[in-house]
């Protein structure tokens, strides 16, 4: 059986690699894969808790930020393509209107 | 960990090797049955000079594929181009890991032979995952071949599978339920049993036989039908319309994997209707007994269920024309997802009653 | 000793594909990457004694996510676009930050995070996971219908052209 903590520093390790695309990238869907990259390492981290202290609630929450990721990966997405027609370009830098 | 059992290690190797070959072996019989079959309907010959029957075609293509020059077209992404093939073959080839194929049976020295590569507890689960990764073989072949038809025909197919799969996995609820489990196992020991009419008549309880259960097998049909690609939703490929589809820009042994993959899920999905709805390996009103002789018997029957559904996918595909792809769109979302939704309901009604 | 290899194996394909992900240049590449990641990270999850969440993993996320990105980056003919590099100083400090943030992380998990194998087995299989969701969790499980309802009919609006918003 595995350490309970080898999860724990692989879902840190793959957070840190979502941040960094999150802060590093300019284009909008690579920085959404990056976001979901983040939420997939909580969702590691929820069920390696819930195993090893043999709880089911970890489980539901799991269930329920998929199916929360999923409305959101759904809405983002149409926002992009919403902006897309608006600008042309998906560049997270060119959507400076409200810079003040 | 304890040490390793080298028996059942074994015992798991020589069950994949069966399976794997006997799902490699679909390809070929397949192709002189599509050939042959459609000629019979079509009122042709079909190949009948390469050997008797024109048995050995299917050889005859195959070394056409291994001699033909492979070529990679002017700007395609070199690198996903290459391995899209694999995207469609892995699904195709695992997905049969969990269906049981036969009678589980007592070996010599007490150890029990379960003819299932993998028993898994989530079963079936695991099909509907690996068919979702299937849907990325085409949109990456569509994408990467640097040509418009193919991403024509790889995005209208995808858009077209994964409505299907809602479809596809509601109406197996259907079957999950009167077994109460998600293991196929479970589902066809529930089967061998037998529904008693007017206290005379003996039926064998197979899904297919009840009366809750037609519509979700109507639509787990139509819905194996669009996952898998056959006419009469086969828009990937779509002779007439998009040159070839996905696989236009694709040749020799690339397009050997694609069509490979195609005839090794249509196996799959073919095997998967016979476990949920016509009784898996079991022979009707004949329990067969747990020896080997039992367990032979069964791989037979169960061998020859999916031998005659796939001469029906056969059969469908040249006798009924292509939908129209937003009329195709328009029936996955507004009929078959509701007919599947209510089709729980009503299972769920059948059992409350104990009526199964 | 396989449980180690395996976990060992697919934590680096789900770090590798991470790495991928937002170092390559393609969105259509970084996709399937984090597809790739996906699926490795399934396979944790089996390791993690939860097989019905590793299959809604690769059912949800892995097959109907990522192909709703692989569509919109398709729809949108993204990948002829080239992505100008990021300016120096936001990737300086961006790499910086990330990586302070990241050695801090690992660091104090692995001093302080310890603990001892859990005993006895885990049931986590579908009927639990089902009997929970509908006994404990349905006020949850009914609200999350209806926001997808709200999502679905949200993103629709969002990415049709020309509509005449009164």
């Amino acid at each position: 059986m595995i350490p309970t903590q080898w999860f724990l520093i692989l879902s840190a390790i793959l957070f840190t690699i979502g941040v960094c695309g999150v802060l590093t990238r300019r284009n909008g869907i690579t920085i959404f894969m990056s976001i979901e990259l983040m939420v997939n390492a909580v969702n590691l981290t929820f069920l390696a808790y819930a195993r090893q202290f043999h709880q089911l609630h970890g489980l539901i929450f799991v269930f329920f930020v998929m199916a929360i990721a999923a409305a959101e990966a759904a809405v983002g997405l149409a926002i992009f393509i919403s902006l897309f027609h608006h600008r042309e370009t998906i560049d997270v830098d060119e959507a400076n209107l409200m810079r003040w | 960990m304890a040490g390793i059992d080298k028996v059942d290690v074994a015992l798991s190797l020589l069950k994949i090797v069966i399976v794997v070959g006997a799902l490699l072996n679909v390809t070929p019989i397949m192709v002189w049955v599509e050939r042959r079959g459609s000629a019979l309907i079509q009122d042709r010959p079909g190949p009948n000079r390469v050997g008797p029957f024109g048995l050995f075609q299917a050889i005859a293509d195959a070394v056409k594929f291994f001699l033909k020059e492979d070529i990679v077209p002017l700007g395609a992404h070199k690198w996903l181009y290459t391995i899209a093939p694999m995207f469609g073959l892995v699904p195709a080839l695992t997905t049969i890991a969990v269906v049981p194929w036969g009678r589980p049976f007592v070996l010599r020295g007490g150890r029990v032979f379960e003819p299932i590569v993998a028993d898994l507890n989530v079963g079936i689960l695991l099909i509907f995952a690996l068919a979702s990764m299937s849907v990325y073989g085409i949109v990456t072949a569509g994408w990467s071949s640097n040509n418009k038809y193919s991403l024509f025909g790889g995005i209208r197919s995808s858009a077209q599978m994964i409505s299907y799969e809602l479809a596809l996995t509601l109406s197996a609820i259907s079957a999950l339920m009167v077994a109460g489990s998600l293991r196929l196992t479970d589902v066809v020991w529930k089967q061998t049993g037998y529904f008693v009419l007017f206290n005379t008549i003996k039926l064998p309880s197979w899904n297919v036989l009840s009366p809750a259960m037609w519509l979700s097998f109507v639509v787990f049909s139509v819905a194996a039908f669009a996952e898998t690609n056959r006419l009469p939703f086969d828009f990937a490929e779509a002779d007439a319309e998009l040159v070839a589809g996905y696989h236009t820009e694709y040749s020799s042994m690339k397009f050997a994997l694609f069509f490979m993959s195609e005839y090794m899920a249509m196996a799959t999905m073919a095997a998967l209707v016979v476990t949920l709805f016509f009784g898996g390996w079991d022979i009707p009103w004949y329990n067969e007994p747990a020896t080997f002789g039992g367990f032979l018997l069964s791989a037979i029957a169960f061998v020859i269920k999916v031998s005659i559904l796939l001469f029906i996918f056969v059969w469908v595909r040249w006798t009924i024309p292509r939908l129209k792809y937003d009329i195709l769109m328009k029936v996955g979302w507004k009929v078959f997802l509701p007919l599947a939704v209510v089709n729980i309901v009503l299972v769920a009604w059948f059992i409350a009653e104990r009526w199964i | 000793m396989i449980e180690y290899a395996v976990f060992f194996f697919f934590a680096s394909i789900a770090v590798i594909f991470a790495f991928v992900v937002i170092l390559h240049r393609n969105p259509v590449v970084s996709a399937l990457s984090l597809v790739a990641s996906f699926f490795a990270l399934a396979v944790m999850y089996v390791l993690l004694e939860a097989p019905f969440l590793a299959a809604l993993q690769v059912i949800v996320y892995a097959g109907a996510i990522m192909v709703l990105f692989l569509f919109v980056i398709m729809l949108l003919n993204l990948q002829r676009q080239r992505e100008e590099p990021t300016r120096p100083i936001q990737q300086f400090l961006g790499y910086l930050g990330s990586a302070a943030f990241g050695i801090g992380l690992v660091y104090y998990i692995a001093k302080y995070a310890a603990m001892a194998l859990p005993v006895g087995p885990f049931v986590a299989d579908a009927r639990t996971v089902g009997v929970a969701l509908f006994e404990s969790y349905i006020f949850p499980f009914e609200m999350v219908s209806i926001l997808l309802l709200a999502a679905i009919v949200g993103a629709l609006l969002l990415s049709a052209r020309g509509v005449q918003w009164p």
